[in-house]
Parts: structure tokens; C-alpha cells; sequence
């Protein structure tokens, strides 16, 4: 089986639909509240909330608690680390996208 | 899985707040009775009340989108400007267009050639235009195109257009709240409660 290219290998951190979701939705802002990114991308709290752990575990983006009219808030941002990361996730895709159209059928009819 | 899409729902999770467009209706209304001095609008009082009532609701409207449909801080740069930047078109528009249409002297209604200019614009930049935006501001522009209106110096044509304008702005902004929760989901049938600020 051929390996694939180093240059080609995704990010698997980001590549997870629910976490690829939270951090394109966040790229297209400077931050937003647990209920936006709850709406935005249809996930559970459950899992919004697994997912936001594990990004700022990594670095990628940045949870600030707080309380909004006596309630609690939770507000996300992306680190620029994060924003580098999701923006190459995409160039890359768009690079797989494009070689995937460009290979030969392998079995042709 | 699309990058435009999502980055799409962020954008129309925060310009398709459509309940917030009603106050501002109501205010282009009771200006435009008040100047017409129509019915209890014939009162002075009358239109500083209703600008009062309708900064109420904004704000009760504005809080109930933020408990249901969550906060967001928007990017500095060009999605950020979009409404001080449709706020001053609204405003050179809505001065210069009557002047323009009153020095040409064309039997034109030049408050709706203005409002339905720069909302088209404001949904065409921010969501897309729909087709209830396209339907309700094409004929307040078509309809204000229309030569038949009087000279705006002596006639209620000002007053009629921004009676027209409000009526749009309450019906489209009816008809984005419904496109919102259509897209995002109703209130009820989520729970939204903000349980990571607990961990």
C-alpha cells in the first residue's frame, strides 16, 4: 500500500467533524459564547463541551467563564495557533480535494 | 462537511435577529403618523413615547437572542463595519436621496428608492439575499419608482414611504426570525444551557 505524503497527512486534532465545525465557526469570528457555538454547529452540549476541553488542552483556542447578567458564560476565541491550524486544515483539504480529481480512474469501465 | 456553509451559519446567526428590526419599524411608523398627524399621533408626545417603547423592545429583543441563540463578538475588519457602514448609507441615503429626487423634481418616492437600496445591499453582504428580502424590498423599490407620487414639499410622500419602509422592515424581520429558527432550531427544542462554565 503506498504511503501517503508527509506534506498530505491531515491534521487528525482538527479533522474531527465536531471539532472541524467549532473551529471554522470560530474562525469566521472573534469569539463567541457556548450557546452560539451550540447553535452554530448543531452538536450536543455534551459533546460541545468534550470537544472545547480538548482544544484548549491543545493550545487551539482559548475558554474564558464568566457571568453575564448573573449567569454563567462561557466564552471561546482561537488562539493564533488555532487559527493557523484550522486555516492549513482547509488549504489542505482543498489540496486533497484537487489531487483526488487529478488522479487517473484506477478501474475504468 | 463546507467551510463557507459554517462559516455562513455564523453569519446568519447573528444578522438574521430579525425581532430586532421591529422596533425599528415601529419607530419609522409613528414618525411617519406623527408627521401625518394621523389619529392620537397628532400629539406631540406621542412619537418620543413610542421611540422609547421601541428601545424597550430592542433591548428585551436583543436579550432573548443572546439567552437562545448565544453571543458573539464579530471580527474586526469588514463583517464587523458592515452595520456602522449600512448605518451611514442609511442616513446619507435617507437625506440625500429626497433631496436629489426634489431638486430633479421627479414624481418619485426618494425615502423608498433609498431603503430599499441599502437593505438590499445589508442582506446582499451579510446573508445573502432571500427570496422574502428580494420580494419585500423589490417592491418597496419598484413601488417607489413608480411616477406618481406628488412633489415631497407638499404632499405626505416622505410620510407614506416611511410608513411603507416600517411595514417592510416589521415583515422582514418576522419573516428572517422564522428563517433563524428554521436554520438553528426553536427555543424549546434544544437545551441551551451553558453547561461547560460548570466544569
Amino acid at each position: 500500500m503506498p504511503q501517503p505524503k508527509d506534506d498530505l497527512i491531515l491534521d487528525r486534532l482538527i479533522h474531527e467533524p465536531g471539532r472541524l465545525a467549532i473551529m471554522t465557526v470560530l474562525s469566521s469570528v472573534q469569539a463567541a459564547d457556548f450557546v452560539f457555538l451550540q447553535r452554530t454547529t448543531g452538536l450536543t452540549k455534551g459533546n460541545l463541551s468534550s470537544h472545547l476541553t480538548k482544544l484548549e488542552e491543545a493550545g487551539l483556542v482559548t475558554i474564558e467563564k464568566r457571568f453575564v447578567l448573573k449567569k454563567p458564560n462561557t466564552n471561546v476565541a482561537l488562539t493564533p495557533e488555532g487559527m493557523r491550524r484550522v486555516t492549513d486544515h482547509w488549504h489542505q483539504l482543498e489540496r486533497l480535494k484537487t489531487l483526488s480529481e487529478t488522479l487517473p480512474d484506477p478501474d475504468p469501465a | 462537511m463546507e467551510r463557507k456553509q459554517l462559516e455562513a451559519a455564523a453569519a446568519s446567526n447573528h444578522y438574521l435577529r430579525g425581532l430586532l428590526a421591529i422596533p425599528f419599524g415601529m419607530v419609522l411608523i409613528a414618525s411617519g403618523l406623527g408627521n401625518m398627524e394621523w389619529g392620537p399621533f397628532r400629539e406631540l408626545w406621542t412619537v418620543p413615547v413610542a421611540i422609547v417603547l421601541a428601545g424597550g423592545l430592542y433591548l428585551l429583543g436583543v436579550r432573548y437572542y443572546n439567552d437562545h441563540y448565544g453571543r458573539v463578538t464579530l471580527r474586526t475588519g469588514r463583517m464587523r463595519n458592515i452595520p456602522t457602514l449600512a448605518t451611514i448609507g442609511a442616513v446619507a441615503m435617507m437625506i440625500g436621496g429626497p433631496i436629489l429626487v426634489q431638486a430633479l423634481d421627479l414624481p418619485l418616492n426618494g425615502f423608498g428608492i433609498a431603503w430599499a437600496t441599502v437593505a438590499l445591499g445589508f442582506y446582499a453582504v451579510t446573508v445573502g439575499l432571500r427570496l422574502h428580502h428580494v420580494v419585500i424590498w423589490g417592491a418597496v423599490l419598484v413601488a417607489s419608482l413608480v411616477p406618481l407620487w406628488g412633489d415631497p414639499s407638499t404632499s405626505d410622500t416622505p410620510n407614506i414611504g416611511l410608513l411603507i419602509i416600517g411595514a417592510a422592515a416589521i415583515v422582514t424581520g418576522l419573516l428572517d426570525h422564522r428563517l433563524l429558527v428554521r436554520t438553528f432550531g426553536s427555543p424549546a427544542d434544544v437545551d441551551l444551557e451553558d453547561s461547560h462554565a460548570a466544569t
